[in-house]
């Protein structure tokens, strides 16, 4: 038996923390609660000892076992409740329930190692600001084996992030035990990365009390991360009824459970305490049963779409738009406090694989972050700068590595301000190169535009050599949710609208994200070509060789933001030429040309031909002659709009 | 001083709003003399020559080769030779050009680089004519240039249905692939404008390329025994009672009397049938008889015959031309055994009648149909129907022609029907006392 003279206001705190969830358990057995639960009875001191000793100003990351940081970190039993409940007025408004917590400065998800970037990100913005915060991200043994951890933790090392890592260490990663799965030492992780590391356990909660508030002040005062390994025991399943543990095992730590204990030797306090929190409990839940739940026009309405159509001619500029793309990130740079760029190999004089950030690291050291080659952390670190307050333009190298940053982009960005019920905006950036053409191959050529589009509230914008970026990149800045922007590897070196199209009018619309359209000067078009970002570049180069080999005159129209496409506007000009292309980089099947078709022929009856030109559905061979076919080119584009259309 | 004679472009076929001179005879302010041939318009498989009614000196307000527009004034014959000065008016240009009116527009919009697709190259190369009268257009496809060398032929295409119509028409490309000639090998004519409106008339209901043809055999054996007897001046003709007896089945077969219009079928609401007449180089007309289910055969036999001389002394109006719901075409003079006839625009079906097999006393009726409108099944019941009709004016014996007793329903006498039956003395709707033919029972 453990000597404790720990105070009563924390025991109170953990038995609330407890009842809370045995209701949770109880209100899922009447079928109460849509979806699931997963309790921390049996670890409630370790969200007392760490989220109930942070102050106000401080934050908190954690996961999909978070009820217990959640009440110790807000003391907000009641949004809790009606959260799980599925109430509007649950802290999340019921759209996240038990995973998915957001309250000032608490958010939980239940993406396991995802959340940790996030945190670290979110930790940057408070060392940038100065304000003397901190925060704690939780994470259980189970998540050691997720590598956005690792990332994260060279990154905070490195930079020095006020972040703790707070491992709780229930010896199971869901039903499967440590030893099946867990190599190594957990401590030695963290202090391979330099990490100050910290251990307690929740057995002895006046102990881990006391070394949380070192871990916490160490963190405060030498603005350092740190690692906090705590073991504890869940004596619950890790959710429902999946639980294969020895009962044994769970019954010998049940004895050792310190509220248990505290029941059993301070019999007539803990009865006290447990009936006065029953009754507050069961008189909350009575009275949010009789709440009303969100209803859907306050989450989600279908907004119509209509491109713009006041035309303004588009002038030539002479400059590469490398270099215009690379002046948009100087001014705002020096304009706004508030932008921090990323990426892997920024630092000047190298500035980037494809010079975007040339001189950037020279003109703002203190904004501009030149990070190890971590796509998932580089993305997670962006999207909580994003979330405290920071406009963060992240550098994905090629578009190719995309794949690695996927989940930070659709588990978090795209998440957060809806599952939060609008309390929160993500407004990080992603840019990244796409494209081939130059011999990369078959991993740092491709485009994989149609995995980026079609990702709730993130809007993916391609950039053209048809008009200047920064027109662009200016609506991008002023976004409130996340951008993915595609820029193209051969088009930094091509300077603005600089092939000759004397026969051709080229315009732009008055949208935020312009529409342009190429266009014939006094005939009427017979042939629609939709094609945006490199391939723009490309088919407005040989409009004039189209019409010279297929007889049609074509007109092209070019989106900017390719995850809400001006579909009016095509459906427009393709019921008057009954004929549609498309010519995107990437393969047809699933892509943008087959979401064009078919979002064209639901809005109109008109009979429309239609054909996809794209890349072929082979990995991009280095090899130029292979490239060049796998690729659609002029001749292949010209001969298939021929094969299709004549 | 004054003007004697304005020489309008004259109205020869409702299809034809508009004529191409070909020949200009005399130079602008010549002497012209009554009943000189003074201008030469082309009109469907023929010329037609414009004449001078008075001595006097002619204006031209036309050019060779070009169109203009029914009852543009294409010349004017004035008393005095400096009346006549000039040869064209400022202002009064010609209103069609070879070329749609949007394309002709334009022309005067456009002052960069006209863009030649290959194909319009080339059929430019081989046709002869300059680059330069495109001059003015920004893009110049093959069909410009088949425009601008006559050669084009529209077909009901896809792309120039309005976005909402129906997808009933299969697809076809937008043009006809057309093999050019060979000057070495052969004589080029060019089509005459009505020949070209002709084929666009029939290319309508034709390129949906649903259309289908049924033959019935009539047995026409003493036929025109009686049928002669009430007919006047077409004797040994099937025409009239064809056209009679096909007026009064249209009221029952109201689809073979309608027309295909995109996603609807329109019905019309009278029955007035046209039939084909082709003589003396005077062009392919329709003709049509008006109201036809409610006109006797005298009636009809009349109104065949006064069409025909009105068609002949060129005298017809665009009334007798137009709104014509179903087609007969008559080829039995022509010693056709057989022959599948082409559904004229705005119709649904065409009434094809073959000449008589003298030996097998029979002749071969053909209706070809607009499967978009109406069936097969409908149409052999038609032709079913049209047969027992024609072959009820068959003799069976005896015939006591009496007066007074008309079909209350087709109004028929029993003087007309000559099928030997007799009428049926009955009850009409209105409670009276009248009769029926046997064709009105056995149909109606």
């Amino acid at each position: 038996m453990i000597k404790s003279v720990i105070n009563h206001r924390i025991i109170k705190e953990a038995v609330r923390i407890r009842k809370v969830e045995e209701k949770f358990l109880e209100l899922f057995s009447q079928g109460k609660l849509n979806g699931t639960v997963h309790t921390c009875v049996g670890q409630e001191f370790s969200a007392i000892a760490f989220a109930g000793q942070l102050k106000k100003k401080d934050f908190i990351f954690s996961n999909h076992r978070c009820h217990g940081h959640y009440l110790a970190f807000t003391g907000d039993t009641r949004g809790l409740l009606a959260e799980l409940l599925g109430k509007a007025s649950g802290t999340s408004g019921g759209i996240g329930s038990s995973q998915h917590l957001c309250n000032g400065n608490f958010f939980s998800n239940g993406i396991q190692g995802g959340i940790v970037p996030v945190a670290a990100g979110y930790a940057l913005a408070n060392k940038l600001k100065g304000n003397g915060a901190i925060g704690i991200v939780f994470i259980g043994d189970g998540t050691l084996g997720e590598g956005a951890l690792y990332e994260t933790m060279n990154i905070i090392s490195k930079w020095g992030i006020p972040l703790m890592i707070v491992c709780e260490n229930n010896f199971y990663a869901q039903s499967t035990p440590q030893q099946v799965n867990l190599a190594g030492d957990i401590t030695a992780r963290a202090e391979a990365f330099g990490i100050e590391t910290f251990e307690g356990n929740t057995w002895d909660p006046e102990s881990l009390m006391k070394q949380a508030g070192e871990a916490i002040e160490y963190v405060r005062t030498e603005t350092r991360p740190c690692f906090f390994l705590v073991e504890t025991y869940r004596l619950n399943a890790h959710s429902k009824g999946d639980d294969d543990r020895d009962p044994a095992d769970v019954a010998r730590f049940r004895e050792k459970d310190f509220l248990h204990i505290f029941a059993r030797e301070s019999a007539d306090y803990h009865q006290i305490y447990e009936e006065a929190i029953n009754l507050e409990i069961d008189e909350l839940v009575a009275e949010i049963e009789k709440e009303a739940e969100l209803p859907m026009e306050k989450y989600f309405e279908t907004v119509q779409h209509v491109t713009g159509n006041d035309w303004t001619a588009l002038e030539p500029v002479n400059k590469r738009q490398v270099e215009l793309i690379n002046h948009f990130f100087r001014d705002i740079l020096q304009s706004d406090e508030q932008v921090v760029f990323l990426g892997e190999d920024i630092l000047s004089p190298y500035g980037g694989a494809f010079k975007v950030a040339k001189e950037l690291s020279f003109l703002r050291p203190g904004r501009v972050f030149s990070t190890p080659i971590s796509e998932a952390a580089i993305t997670g670190v962006s999207n909580g700068l994003a979330l405290n307050g920071f406009k963060p333009f992240a550098e994905i190298m090629f578009g190719d590595f995309m794949t690695l940053a996927f989940d930070q982009i659709v588990n978090h960005a795209s998440k957060f301000h809806h599952m939060f019920n609008k309390k929160v905006n993500c407004p990080v950036v992603i840019r990244t190169p796409m494209g081939g053409r130059r011999g990369y191959g078959p991993t740092h050529s491709q485009t994989l535009d149609k995995f980026l589009v079609g990702i709730d509230n993130v809007k993916t914008v391609a950039l053209n050599t048809l008009m200047d970026p920064a027109l662009i990149y200016r609506s991008v800045y002023a976004e409130r949710h996340p951008v993915l922007v595609i820029e193209n590897k051969t088009d930094y070196g091509k300077k603005i609208l600089q092939q000759p199209m004397n026969s051709f009018v080229c315009e732009r619309n008055d949208d935020a994200f312009p529409v342009i359209r190429i266009r014939p000067p006094v005939s009427e078009p017979t042939l629609t070509v939709v094609a945006y970002g490199g391939m723009a570049d490309i088919v407005s180069g040989i409009l004039e060789d189209i019409f010279r080999h297929t007889d049609l005159i074509p007109e092209l129209i070019v989106p900017s933001l390719i995850s809400c496409l001006p579909i009016d506007l095509i459906a427009a000009s393709a019921a008057k030429t009954g004929r549609l292309a498309v010519v995107e980089e990437g393969t047809a099947f699933s892509g943008i040309g087959s979401e064009v078709v078919s979002a064209v022929m639901e809005m109109t009856d008109a009979r429309i031909k239609v054909k996809r030109i794209s890349a072929y559905p082979v990995p991009i061979p280095s090899v130029r002659s292979l490239e060049n076919i796998v690729l659609p080119g002029r001749d292949r584009i010209i001969q298939e709009l021929k094969e299709s259309f004549s | 001083m004054a003007l004697l004679q304005e020489i309008k472009v004259p109205l020869l076929a409702v299809n034809d709003t508009s004529l191409t001179v070909v020949e200009i005879a005399f130079p602008g302010g010549h002497r012209v003399k009554t009943g000189d041939p003074v201008l030469v318009f082309e009109t469907s498989k023929t010329t037609y020559d414009a004449l001078a009614e008075t001595d006097g000196y002619i204006q031209y307000l036309c050019e060779t080769g070009k169109d203009y527009e029914v009852n543009y004034i294409a010349a004017r014959i004035f008393s005095e030779p400096d009346e006549a000065g000039q040869t064209t008016v400022p202002g009064l240009l010609p209103i069609v050009e070879a070329g749609e009116p949007a394309a002709r527009a334009n022309r005067a919009d456009w002052t960069g680089e006209t863009l030649f697709s290959l194909e319009a190259g080339l059929l430019i190369d081989s046709s002869g004519i300059g680059r330069s009268i495109f001059k003015g257009k920004d893009f110049v496809t093959r069909r410009d240039v088949e425009m601008a060398t006559g050669s084009y032929h529209p077909v009901p295409s896809r792309h120039t249905d309005s976005p909402r119509s129906a997808p009933t028409a299969p697809i076809r490309p937008a043009r006809q692939a057309s093999t050019l000639p060979d000057p070495a090998k052969t004589i080029v004519e060019r089509l005459s404008r009505n020949k070209k409106k002709e084929i666009e008339y029939l290319g309508e209901v034709q390129s949906g390329g649903l259309t289908s043809t049924i033959n019935v055999t009539v047995e026409t054996e003493d036929i025109f025994v009686h049928i002669n007897q009430s007919l006047k001046y077409l004797k040994d003709s099937l025409l009239p009672v064809i056209l009679y007896e096909t007026g009064r089945l249209l009221r029952k077969y109201r689809v073979l009397n309608s027309y295909f219009s995109g996603d609807a079928i329109a019905f019309y609401k009278e029955v007035n049938i046209g039939f084909a007449i082709d003589l003396e180089d005077k062009g392919l007309k329709v003709l049509k008889i008006a109201h036809t289910d409610s006109k006797t055969i005298a009636a009809i036999e009349e109104e065949i015959l006064s069409l025909s001389n009105r068609y002949l002394d060129e005298l017809l109006g665009i009334g007798d031309l137009s709104d014509i719901s179903f087609t007969v075409t008559d080829l039995s003079s022509q010693g056709v055994s057989f022959f599948r006839p082409l559904v004229n625009t705005m119709n649904s079906a065409i009434l094809g009648v073959s000449s008589i097999d003298e030996k097998l006393q029979r002749m071969i009726l053909s209706l070809t149909f607009d499967h978009r409108v109406t069936e097969g099944k409908t149409v052999a019941a038609f032709l079913s129907d049209l047969k027992g009709r024609l072959e009820s004016y068959r003799p069976d014996g005896t015939t006591v022609p009496v007066e007074d007793v008309s079909c209350f329903r087709c109004l028929k006498t029993l003087q007309e029907d000559l099928a030997g039956t007799g009428f049926v003395k009955c009850i009409t709707p209105h409670g009276k006392d009248g009769y029926i033919c046997q064709a009105c029972l056995k149909g109606f």
